[in-house]
């Protein structure tokens, strides 16, 4: 149990990320870049630099640590050159604000197959288990294999909260251990998928079809953005999918949320769809209905 | 409520105690009753089914449900006293009566002997005041006595048994055999007289209800108070037959003998109401009715953390009759609404009827703060381990008030005295000295610097809990003997087993287990520290003891790097071993040094408990800062609860880490856990699933409160439109808008799920 991954978080008790009671597993890096991503954190696979700008109290201890002239201060204004920064981790030993920290540090399989057996009871009862999200959690695929094997080999239910952007071999490799998978459906069309995500969704599709024809079961997780994909076109292809995948356990919509745009700021990158806000419940369920209009009857919040 | 200042009964029971200060004292406190009882009775209120309201004079007898600042055995409320004279309405005949019986009382209250009798040892180290919620005018120290016997639970099933007749005629039987033998009959005699003083106050209600009823001009509302004379004269005179009988006269009994708490009611009063729904006697409604009303009264005569009504649990004699009324108890909670009091408690085990928990689960999510739930399969184990009792004494433990175990009418165990765990800390990093008077508190052991490894230092800091522990155990044994010798507490002895069998008042050798428990406060942030001080100062050497020292003084002010590492030291409630072993450590040397004071004393049990009241935040504010990262003068953490915030890896790992201590050694452990409401709603299974495995892996006990923090947070701000949000402040429930704002504050501090 020693393959390594870069781990960005670990929650436990969690309850949305697949049945039960489960422990999730953030692991760091995402071959896809969606401009709504509201874990933008877990965008590149290693540590980064994280700056809470509120916190800030502007005591400069940071710049006076830093070798590499990161932190600079302007006109009362704390700037970050995140560029250049070597992820030495001193200006965060040295903020008393914690408005720096370090996110993702790397752990061994078995480091974090220690934290998942902590809660083995409470998985039994409640039909919970381990879910590996991101980021794109196939992408550290040696640590996933590694830990999804281990988890079944102890009797731990397990889940992949993926994009399916992965070659097909691998893919195959691993779904052999996955009890569930939380598939993402992004945006219909291989022009405006490549559009809005970054890459094409052939092989996503593709996966996809490999999972349900294996037999695994699959919750269907499509993402809502006002402007991008909450079109007729879309919501009669989610339909489709439902059709066309009738053992589907579950399609859910997740509304946009503006969550991701602050922690883009916290990370040096810009913002975008800076002019769009949180969906609310009431636009949220129309949607809900709507699908249900065209027969898709699964369709529910997630 | 103010009373108005005729000190008339309190002139008539000084007048008592005095005339019979030679007397035996079973006929003097049988006497000071007669003065006392029915004249501190109130008036039946326009709702009440049930007689029995108190209002205790300012001088008096009772053995804990006394006004709040002098509740314990003879007492004299002398600061009551005082701002009546300032006031200036005592009447003239009463004055000079009422300053001389002022003075008098100066060395004759209960109080007042013990302190009195104090050990050399004691007299330095004892706070000699009442723990009150006054933030800043008293100076709690590391070992505070608590002035009460409280925790009664008499024998009711023996009352509705034998009725007050069969009571009398058992104990004529004892006061000839011993007048004939030449034994101690007087003891006997009091009780008997204490019984006509409770005939009397029988009589006084049942006229006064007749009264109210003949100049009632509510047809329904005169029916119901003639139906109520007719109950208290029965009571009077017969054992009772009726639901209603029962209940009257447990009730009046409860308020008379000066408990505040009420025991088992499924087991005691099941029967009744059982017998007389099948029989239709009386009807769903009409029982529901009475429960009501009962409520009501505990509602707003008792304090909020007292009041328990106990449902559920092993060693029930009448299991299926005790479920029954056991629902009946749920019923009135869901129909009455959220309230303060009763503190009900669910007692549950593997096999019992799935229902009540069932039930209690949809209360607890309706945001009703209770019931607390107090799992049967680790606590009867548990309490004959730590209490030493067999098995079946075990099946009848009863938690009292915030949560102390003591046993159904034979074992006594009052929590009588608190120890400031973290300031206990806090001196032996500084040689025993407080560094806010800059005196000496406890014993010289040196200063932080002076401790080669660790575990010297640890040594030192067992060392001064035991010196605490030491004194208070002492002290727990001296309030007994001191009570013991004043009064027989005639009322308590006489359903206590085996006082009336022995001869032997309650304190005096008559009860079966007499047994104390001391009330510990920051023992989390105590274990936090201790695992901080390990971690910087002795296994990572990152700062030094020196340096330590000085950030504490300065309450980190200059020395934000130093807190900043301290705060991220591995804390309690993480399932992280690193810090819930050191909790381990230090609950077992707490808990078994507090359970070994039995060899140096009389004590049947001396016992740990680790609940919480509002005492972790009024204590906390004479602690300074600590190496945990607390700063100096805030709350300490509740019981057996992480400090708040620091349970950050969500409420799995919390239990794993609340069931790391044992249970097995000590006399009740609070467990709170808090959750939105929103997780109720939606996650109902996963709720269950929680709370089933937290059991299962020995969870003892869990006082869930369901809120958002949202309601919190509002209702800062709109306190008018919070009025019914109710916390639970671990041992109690209270209105959160009433609550001092930095108790506010903790509260909102604490995680919610």
């Amino acid at each position: 149990m020693s393959e390594k991954a870069i781990v960005f978080d670990i929650q436990r008790a969690s309850l949305h990320d697949g049945p039960g009671i489960r422990t999730t597993i953030f692991l760091k890096g995402c071959p896809l870049n969606c401009l709504w991503c509201h874990n933008p954190e877990s965008g590149i696979a290693k540590p980064q630099l994280f700056f809470h700008f509120d916190k800030c109290s502007k005591c400069k201890k940071c710049s006076e640590v830093c070798g590499e002239n990161v932190h600079r201060f302007a006109d009362g204004n704390h700037s970050i050159d995140f560029d250049k920064c070597t992820l030495c981790g001193k200006c965060v030993e040295v903020c008393n604000d914690s408005g720096l920290r370090m996110v993702g540090r790397e752990m061994t399989s078995g480091e974090v197959l220690h934290e998942v057996m902590a809660d083995f009871d409470f998985y039994k009862k409640s039909g919970g288990g381990m879910t590996l999200s991101g980021g794109e959690p196939m992408l550290q695929f040696d640590f996933s294999m590694e830990i999804l094997k281990k988890c079944k080999e102890l009797g731990v239910n397990t889940c992949v909260e993926t994009s399916g952007e992965i070659t097909s071999q691998k893919f195959s490799q691993i779904m052999p251990f996955v009890d569930i998978f939380l598939f993402d459906y992004k945006v219909t069309g291989l022009a405006d998928h490549k559009r809005y995500t970054g890459v094409s969704n052939e092989r996503i599709l593709k996966n996809l079809d490999t999972a349900y024809h294996f037999a695994v079961p699959i919750i269907l997780r499509c993402p809502i953005i006002p402007g991008v994909n909450d079109n007729e076109l879309h919501f009669r292809a989610i339909c489709d999918m439902d059709k066309k995948y009738p053992k589907l356990k579950g399609i859910e919509i997740l509304p946009y949320h503006t969550m991701g745009n602050s922690k883009r700021i916290s990370i040096g990158l810009d913002e975008t769809l800076a002019e769009l806000k949180t969906v609310s419940s009431e636009v949220a369920e129309k949607w809900v209905e709507q699908l249900k209009s065209y027969g898709c009857h699964k369709a529910k919040i997630g | 409520m103010q009373k108005i200042d005729d000190f008339s009964m309190e002139l008539n029971f000084t007048e008592a105690y005095r005339k019979n200060i030679k007397e035996h004292t079973a006929i003097r406190e049988a006497r000071c009753h007669q003065a006392q009882f029915p004249a501190v009775l109130n008036e039946i209120q326009e709702k009440d089914r049930l007689a029995g309201r108190t209002f205790w004079g300012w001088v008096g007898f009772s053995p804990h449900n006394a006004p709040g600042g002098a509740a314990y055995g003879y007492f004299c409320h002398e600061q009551k006293i005082i701002e009546a004279i300032e006031r200036g309405n005592i009447p003239m005949e009463q004055r000079d009566g009422v300053h001389e019986m002022l003075h008098f009382w100066k060395k004759e209250t209960s109080k007042a002997k013990v302190e009195a009798a104090f050990t050399p040892k004691m007299l330095p180290v004892l706070f000699r005041d009442e723990i009150v919620s006054l933030p800043y005018n008293f100076k709690p120290l590391i070992a505070n006595p608590i002035y009460r016997m409280a925790g009664v639970f008499v024998d009711y099933d023996k009352l509705l048994r034998l009725g007050i007749p069969g009571l009398k005629t058992e104990i004529a039987g004892y006061r000839d055999k011993s007048k004939d033998s030449g034994g101690d009959w007087k003891l006997y005699e009091g009780m008997l007289i204490a019984l006509d003083v409770f005939v009397d106050s029988c009589r006084h209600y049942e006229m006064q209800a007749m009264q109210k009823a003949h100049i009632c001009a509510d047809s329904k509302r005169k029916e119901e108070l003639l139906q109520l004379a007719e109950v208290l004269k029965k009571n009077a005179v017969a054992k009772p037959e009726s639901f209603y009988e029962a209940l009257q006269l447990s009730w009046l009994y409860t308020l008379i003998c000066g408990s505040l708490e009420l025991g088992r009611v499924d087991v005691y009063l099941g029967d009744f109401y059982v017998h007389d729904i099948d029989n239709g006697i009386i009807t769903e409604e009409e029982a529901l009715s009475l429960m009501h009303s009962y409520w009501r009264l505990i509602n707003e005569l008792f304090r909020d953390v007292d009041g328990r009504v106990i449902i559920g649990g092993k060693g029930r004699r009448n299991e299926e009759n005790a479920d029954r009324f056991a629902f009946l108890v749920l019923e009135t909670m869901c129909t009455y609404g959220r309230a303060i009091l009763p503190q009900t408690t669910l007692r549950f085990y593997e096999g019992m009827n799935p229902g009540l928990m069932e039930k209690s689960i949809s209360l607890i999510g309706d945001g009703h703060t209770f019931p607390l739930l107090y799992n049967d399969d680790v606590l009867v184990p548990g309490v004959a381990a730590a209490h030493d009792v067999p098995v079946e004494d075990a099946e009848q433990y009863m938690p009292l008030g915030c949560g102390e175990i003591v046993i159904d009418h034979m074992g006594f165990g009052t929590p009588s005295g608190s120890l400031n765990v973290l300031k206990a800390l806090d001196i032996t990093l500084r040689d025993g000295v407080d560094q806010i008077t800059g005196k000496r508190l406890g014993l010289p052991t040196g200063d932080l610097n002076e401790f080669e490894t660790f575990e010297e230092f640890f040594d030192a800091f067992k060392k001064q809990l035991a010196f605490f522990i030491e004194i208070l155990a002492d002290h727990e044994e001296l309030e007994y003997v001191e009570s013991g010798k004043q009064a027989p507490y005639l009322y308590l002895s006489m359903l206590y087993d085996d006082c009336i069998a022995r001869g032997k008042g309650i304190f005096s050798g008559g009860i079966k287990y007499l047994g104390g428990s001391l009330e510990s406060f920051g023992s989390v942030n105590a274990a936090d520290s201790l695992t901080a001080i390990k971690k910087m100062v002795y296994d990572e050497k990152l700062i030094s003891a020196e340096r330590l020292i000085e950030a504490l003084n300065h309450n980190f002010v200059g020395y934000e790097k130093e807190h900043k590492m301290l705060k991220a030291c591995p804390k309690y409630g993480n399932d992280d071993a690193y810090a819930d072993d050191m909790m381990v450590e230090l609950h077992n040397y707490m808990c078994n040094t507090i359970r070994d004071q039995r060899e140096r004393t009389n004590l049947d049990w001396y016992l740990n408990v680790l609940i919480n009241n509002k005492q972790n935040t009024i204590l906390g504010r004479w602690v300074g800062a600590s190496a945990d990262g607390r700063k100096a003068g805030r709350e300490m953490a509740n019981a057996n609860t992480p400090a708040g915030g620091n349970d950050k890896k969500g409420i799995t790992a919390l239990i794993n880490s609340l069931v790391k201590p044992s249970h097995y050694i000590h006399a009740g452990s609070v467990q709170n856990m808090r959750f939105g409401r929103d997780f109720f709603i939606t996650s109902r299974p996963q709720f269950e699933v929680l709370l089933d495995t937290y059991f299962k892996k020995g969870g003892a006990q869990a006082m869930i409160t369901v809120i958002n923090r949202g309601d919190l947070e509002k209702a800062l701000t709109e306190p008018e439109n919070y009025k019914d949000l109710f916390v639970r402040i671990g041992g109690f429930s209270s209105r959160y808008i009433d609550l001092p704002r930095d108790v506010q504050m903790e509260i909102l501090s604490r995680v919610t799920y």
